[in-house]
């Protein structure tokens, strides 16, 4: 492959450069060391040639050429220090200088500035405009133009030098066009479009861009100055992307969170979340000191206080009942020595498989079938989306759940050409994008995907494939046309799919978590397995259903889950000399235990199940049976008020590790502060009360990296023929009462039970709202922001409405994030789909 | 003398309406064209013609309709840029007014020639009333099936959209153009790719101006050899021209190329005003440089004029006589350029600005030592050097001005007032 890239050979400075075709003269140049100024350039732009800072001379032309637009030919001669290059570029910083305010001492920017930077390098000392500067103005009555634009986003127009990658980046990378250029000539401005605010997901990457101080944010600005901070290399600890992170520190205070680009994953963007969730970190509230229940209050106590009680509780129980009668809950955002360290301490130790990382899920099984777990292993790029030529996007909200993914989407739609279809109960962001945004009647998804099957199996069936003769006598006697009217799409447009996904070179399917979050997610997994066997996949393209959380598949890796893989769990039984014979509870069966007494103590290590578990009734009622529940977090909770002791956990800039993304790609942070507090990181939790109960876990810090790539060596593909599965299909009852499907879901802001506490992102949301679209807003006459009672079976709660443009069928979305929405009351955990009603509250 | 060619029906009121034109021989050429011509017979011709672009930079039309790729499978499509917004020209938007079938007819052709199946005609945000006839000759050429499915029975179809504008000068530069008909903000792009290649919707796009297209059809009925028999060696046909300023009878003609500007002012345009003689003339609109009174022979073609110093431009010639102070001028003019300046590159967007102060502060009798050195240095730093032509558009007058009214700019500086205005107390 690579020798076919056709190359051009071309001079600079007297050296000869070589370079791929449609290389631009600028990354020619850098290729080789020679650096030429830039404002307007961004390597993931396309050129606009607007700033002129880049100019080169090349032989045979007579005016300065931009080098960041003009492409590299063949024996072209480029001069990129001439006297001519010089005086021009000198030219242009005289320019942008006129009206600059040059207010550096007080500019955010200061010490990371492209303009002073390059002012400092190519620039005069002096300058010829004696005119008073022009001012904008807009928010205060200064020289300062402190203009909100967003949430967290800042405007100071006086320093902008309208290079537009704010705006470019908004509309190209992230399809945004709430920003824009406004007025004209020398008075142009950077403004939202009227109504408008910057608060897309990816807005903290507008600020980034800016190569002044021109758009800052309130994270940042006015805090401290960029060269006394010192730059850690972290990884982001939410969604399970894994967008690598840059955290900005002095002493003991992160300051900021910044891309570290890595081109295979996130192209150096981030999402909002990873921006500003490193805040919850130093709130007002963090827990600093465990805490022992005396009476009906949770006291102060010491570490060794709290640990040897913890150990003698244990042992009790184990003495008297078994290790069994133990069970543990593990967040998938803590790193993977942690999880690896909990596994250990629960198999070898407390003799009991009873353990899970998936606490938001309804009725996850103990053991996921093959069809599931071969989905949620699969291999998956997010860098080989872009090289499909169709996209299938089911059960998901990918904006919301997977930023960095969707923007590769983005990438492959826009620049590449691919189709998308989505394949979803409500419309989302990424309908915009696609040629069929599908929304089927929620619940009866397997229905719809045994459709394409049949579709497909008719088809390839004649074309050969070994497996469709069976899936066709597996379908039958159903029909696409059944199939079609079950979930109320026309049997065209499932045609349509199928014939895309049919004549299709390359395919990626995306699977998320209205997939593996419903009780129905092994027979949507054996229907997308069927797809994946029709279309021969294996051969053309890649399927996944992708795990949710920073860290959720190192925990499936590592085997935080009850039931592991035989090939998994020999490797664990040889590796520790043992394994226990026990049968593992997951989560939903640990609180079913609990509820019957037949499980005494939970180890909780930041999750949040009292108020994350759907059917927030059932693990209240559960909790409240244990004898025993500890449970380690940064701040109080839901399920924190329900401990006998409550430990203090240091949040993940507070220690270094290893987070597994969604690709199957393990990544190192490191930690940027100490501690806060006497907290102390999960690992190290696990660890003293190992100790103390038993002995220590690991010998030293290279046994546990040992083990961990011991077990990241372990196939986790489980093997089995590429067999046909069994074919269900729902059909899904409409219940009179309760007529909307409700959806529970995280806010596009927020992730999880703690990002509530960070200051920039309460700035977009602050608390749960009801998410309808303008249809039934109407038919309901719910205005923007009245109050609405949701009643289910089982619960009720009163909540502001948000109508949302996004949506347009009736459905209900409302977000988990918020303490003091117990979303979960609503729920029911046998319930495929969540229903409510929705009743106007009218003002008292 | 005048040449009426896009002109023979101007004076006739019913002109707009398509019976009348076809009456007149319209949608003959159109005609001629789908049922004997192919699309490289088509271009043949008008390259035949020598026929250039009439919107400002001369480029030969023919030629411009052949960089469209042959085996490209993105559609094609075609704009008529009537945009006309150059201070002095106005002769688009006659053709508009007064012959729009004629445009119709234009466009239709090209876009054959190109292969392109969907046409716009942007005409600009200001122009209601040319908007609205090209709007009813569309209509009306849809209603006799000269648009739309399967044209003459041919099997060829064609759609045309009537645009209005987004209402700034710069929107008439063609990427500018193509961004304003996609829904953005008019601002140039840089070129390549070049409109033919990659333009609106990123697909092969040919943008001609009003009067070029109106041109075509004459063309095909005529031959090409018949339009280029007409004018000089290198400036084929006619062309119209804006006349304007101090001249007696102001007003669009349509000459050969090639006759003497001389012809066009004291002829056709009935001379300067009485008592009074000619102190500058600007040959192409308001973006060309002066030409002076003993200038006045120049031939009205592109290299006659261009050896004269200046440039044909758009056609548009503003006559000014002796009373015209040479500084208000300039500053009317760079307040103009500033104020339609994109705002995308920096040496235009900050250039117009700081010199629209010095300019004006001179004009005002507030300018200092060194201001009109400085206004020199800043012209430097802006022409060649912008995405765009506006750049230099904006300062090639200037450049003039100081060139040949250098002492009525510096008497400003020194005297704190106006050399011609105190002379005739003119205002
Ligand atoms: C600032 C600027 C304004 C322009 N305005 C117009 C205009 O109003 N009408 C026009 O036909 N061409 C205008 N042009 C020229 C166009 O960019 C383009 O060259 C022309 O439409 C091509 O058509 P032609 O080849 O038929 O002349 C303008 C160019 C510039 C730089
Ligand atoms: S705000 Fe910043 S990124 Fe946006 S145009 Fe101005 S300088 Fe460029
Ligand atoms: S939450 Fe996900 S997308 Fe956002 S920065 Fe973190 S890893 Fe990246
Ligand atoms: S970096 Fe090349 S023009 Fe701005």
């Amino acid at each position: 492959m690579a020798d076919t890239v056709a190359t051009v050979t071309l001079t600079i400075n007297g050296r000869e450069v070589t370079v791929p075709k449609g290389t631009t003269v600028l990354e020619a140049a850098k290729s080789v060391g020679i650096e030429i100024p830039t404002f307007c350039w961004h390597p993931k732009l396309k050129p606009v040639g607007a700033c002129r800072i880049c100019y080169v001379e090349i032989e045979k032309m007579p005016k300065l050429q931009v080098s960041c637009a003009t492409e590299a030919m063949p024996g072209m001669v480029v001069n990129t220090e001439s006297e001519k290059v010089k005086e021009g570029r000198k030219a242009v910083l005289e320019f942008i200088l006129i009206n600059h305010p040059l207010d550096c001492p007080t500019c955010d920017k200061g010490g990371e500035c492209d303009l002073q930077d390059n002012t400092f390098a190519h620039g005069i000392d002096d300058s010829r405009f004696d005119f008073n500067k022009y001012r904008f103005i807009r928010e205060r009555k200064s020289t300062f133009d402190d203009y909100r634009i967003g949430p967290e986003i800042v405007r100071n127009q006086n320093r902008c030098i309208l290079c537009f990658k704010c705006v470019r980046a908004n509309k190209e990378i992230f399809g945004e066009y709430d920003l824009g250029v406004f007025q004209g000539g020398n008075i142009s401005e950077i403004d939202t479009a009227p109504g408008e605010k910057v608060d897309s997901i990816y807005s903290g990457n507008l600020v980034e861009i800016c190569p002044v101080g021109a758009l800052t944010n309130t994270d940042w600005r006015y805090k401290i100055r960029v060269w006394k901070t010192q730059q850690v290399k972290s990884v982001c600890s939410y969604c399970a992307d894994g967008c690598n992170l840059t955290l900005w520190k002095e002493r003991d205070k992160v300051y900021r969170v910044t891309s570290r680009r890595n081109d295979v994953i996130d192209e150096g963007w981030i999402c909002d979340v990873g921006r500003y969730g490193y805040q919850l970190a130093s709130v007002e509230g963090r827990l600093t000191t465990p805490l022992i229940k005396k009476g009906d209050k949770q006291v102060a106590a010491t570490w060794e206080e709290a640990i040897g009680l913890i150990a003698r509780k244990f042992r009790e129980i184990k003495d008297k009942k078994g290790g069994v009668c133990i069970g543990g809950l593990i967040s998938p955002q803590q790193d993977c020595e942690a999880l690896l360290a909990f596994s250990k301490f629960f198999r070898t130790q407390l003799h009991s498989n009873n353990i899970d990382f998936r606490t938001e899920y309804k009725m996850l099984p103990e053991k996921e079938s093959p069809y599931y777990s071969r989905l949620t292993s699969a291999s998956f790029r997010i860098a080989d989306i872009e090289n499909s030529d169709t996209i299938l996007v089911v059960g998901t909200n990918l904006i919301k759940e997977h930023p960095i993914v969707h923007l590769r989407v983005r990438k492959a739609v826009n620049q590449k050409g691919a189709k998308l279809y989505t394949l979803n109960p409500f419309t989302t962001k990424s309908g915009d994008l696609s040629r069929d945004e599908i929304v089927h009647v929620p619940g009866t998804l397997e229905a719809f995907l045994n459709g394409l099957c049949i579709g497909l199996a008719e088809k390839a069936d004649g074309e050969g494939n070994v497996r469709a003769a069976e899936l066709k006598a597996r379908l039958e006697p159903n029909t696409t046309a059944k199939a079609a009217e079950i979930c109320g799409i026309s049997e065209a447009r499932l045609n349509d799919l199928a014939e895309a996904l049919r004549s299709a070179k390359k395919i990626s399917i995306i699977v998320g978590e209205l997939v593996s979050g419903s009780p129905a997610r092994e027979a949507i997994a054996a229907a997308i397995h069927n797809l994946t066997v029709v279309l021969n996949l294996n051969e053309r393209g890649q399927a996944a259903i992708l795990s949710r959380a920073a860290n959720s598949k190192g925990a499936e890796r590592l085997g935080v889950m009850p039931s592991l893989s035989k090939e998994l769990q020999q490797k664990l039984k040889s590796m520790w000399g043992g394994f226990p014979e026990t049968e593992g509870r997951a989560t939903d069966r640990m609180i079913h235990a609990a509820k019957k007494e037949e499980l005494d103590a939970l180890l909780i290590i930041g999750a949040n199940p009292v108020a994350s578990f759907p059917d927030g009734q059932f693990v209240r009622e559960g909790l409240d049976k244990l004898d025993f529940t500890v449970v380690a977090d940064l701040y109080e909770t839901e399920t924190t008020e329900k401990a006998d002791v409550v430990l203090p956990l240091s949040s993940w800039v507070e220690q270094s590790g290893h987070f597994i993304n969604l690709e199957g790609t393990m990544q190192r942070f490191e930690a940027a502060i100490k501690p806060v507090g006497n907290s102390r990181p999960g690992r190290q939790i696990i660890e003293d009360i190992a100790r103390e109960f038993k002995g220590g876990l690991f010998a030293d810090a290279h046994e546990i990296a040992r083990e961990m790539q011991e077990l990241l060596n372990v196939e986790p593909r489980p093997s089995f023929p590429d067999a046909v599965a069994e074919v269900k299909f729902a059909e899904e009852k409409i219940e009179k009462d309760y007529p909307y499907p409700l959806f529970v879901v995280d806010e596009m802001h927020h992730f999880g039970h703690l990002t509530e506490r960070s200051r920039s992102l309460a700035a977009f949301a602050a608390e749960a709202q009801v998410e309808i679209s303008p249809s039934l807003a109407e038919k309901l006459q719910i205005e923007n922001g009245s109050l609405v009672r949701l009643e289910s079976e089982t619960g009720k709660l009163v909540l502001p409405a948000k109508i949302s443009e996004m949506l347009d069928n009736d459905v209900i979305l409302i977000s988990r994030n918020f303490s003091g929405t117990a979303a979960n009351m609503l729920q029911m955990r046998k319930k495929r789909i969540d229903r409510v009603r929705l009743i106007r509250v009218d003002e008292k | 003398m005048e040449k009426r060619i896009l002109f023979k029906y101007i004076d006739d009121p019913n002109q707009i309406h398509i019976d009348t034109y076809i009456a007149h021989g319209g949608y003959k050429a159109w005609e001629k064209t789908l049922k004997t011509m192919q699309p490289a017979q088509v271009i043949d011709e008008v390259k035949k013609s020598g026929l250039r672009g009439r919107g400002g930079a001369g480029f030969p039309a023919g030629m411009k309709w052949n960089f469209v790729p042959k085996d490209s499978p993105k559609p094609r499509y075609l704009i008529c840029n009537a945009d006309e917004s150059e201070p002095g020209t106005c002769k688009d938007r006659v053709l508009m007014e007064q012959d729009p079938h004629g445009v119709v007819e234009g466009m239709a052709i090209a876009a054959y020639a190109i292969g392109s199946h969907l046409a716009f005609c942007y005409v600009r945000g200001e122009f209601v009333k040319p908007a609205a006839l090209m709007e009813q000759a569309v209509k009306e050429a849809y209603d006799k099936k000269m648009l739309g499915k399967n044209i003459f029975g041919t099997g060829y179809d064609l759609n045309m959209v009537v645009h209005t504008g987004g209402g700034a000068y710069i929107c008439g530069e063609e990427t500018a153009l193509l961004n304003s008909l996609e829904g953005e903000r008019g601002m140039s792009r840089i070129r390549p790719p070049f409109p033919a290649v990659e333009g609106l919707y990123a697909c092969p796009t040919v943008v001609n101006n009003v009067e070029t297209l109106a041109a075509v059809p004459h063309i095909i009925n005529n031959g090409g050899e018949w339009y280029a028999s007409m004018g000089t060696e290198k400036s084929k046909g006619t062309k119209i021209f804006s006349l304007s300023g101090h001249v007696k009878k102001p007003g669009n003609y349509e000459v050969e190329m090639g006759t003497p500007l001389s012809y066009l002012i004291s002829e056709l345009g009935g001379g300067p005003l009485d008592g009074h003689k000619i102190k500058a003339i600007i040959p192409g609109g308001s973006s060309t440089p002066f030409l002076l009174p003993s200038q006045i022979d120049a031939p009205l073609d592109y290299e006659s004029i261009a050896a004269a110093g200046s440039m044909l431009g758009s056609g548009a010639v503003i006559v000014m006589d002796e009373r015209t102070c040479m500084v208000w001028v300039i500053e009317r003019l760079i307040h103009f350029y500033r104020h339609e300046s994109c705002g995308k590159c920096t040496p235009c967007r900050e250039g117009t600005g700081w010199l629209e102060q010095l300019i004006s502060r001179i004009e005002r009798g507030e300018g200092k030592p060194g201001d009109l050195e400085k206004i020199d240095s800043i012209c430097d730093n802006i022409l060649g050097r912008t995405i765009c032509p506006l750049g230099d558009a904006a300062v090639m007058p200037i450049q003039s001005a100081l060139k040949l009214f250098r002492d009525e700019f510096q008497y400003h500086i020194d005297h704190k007032k106006c050399l011609v205005k105190s002379e005739f107390e003119f205002k």
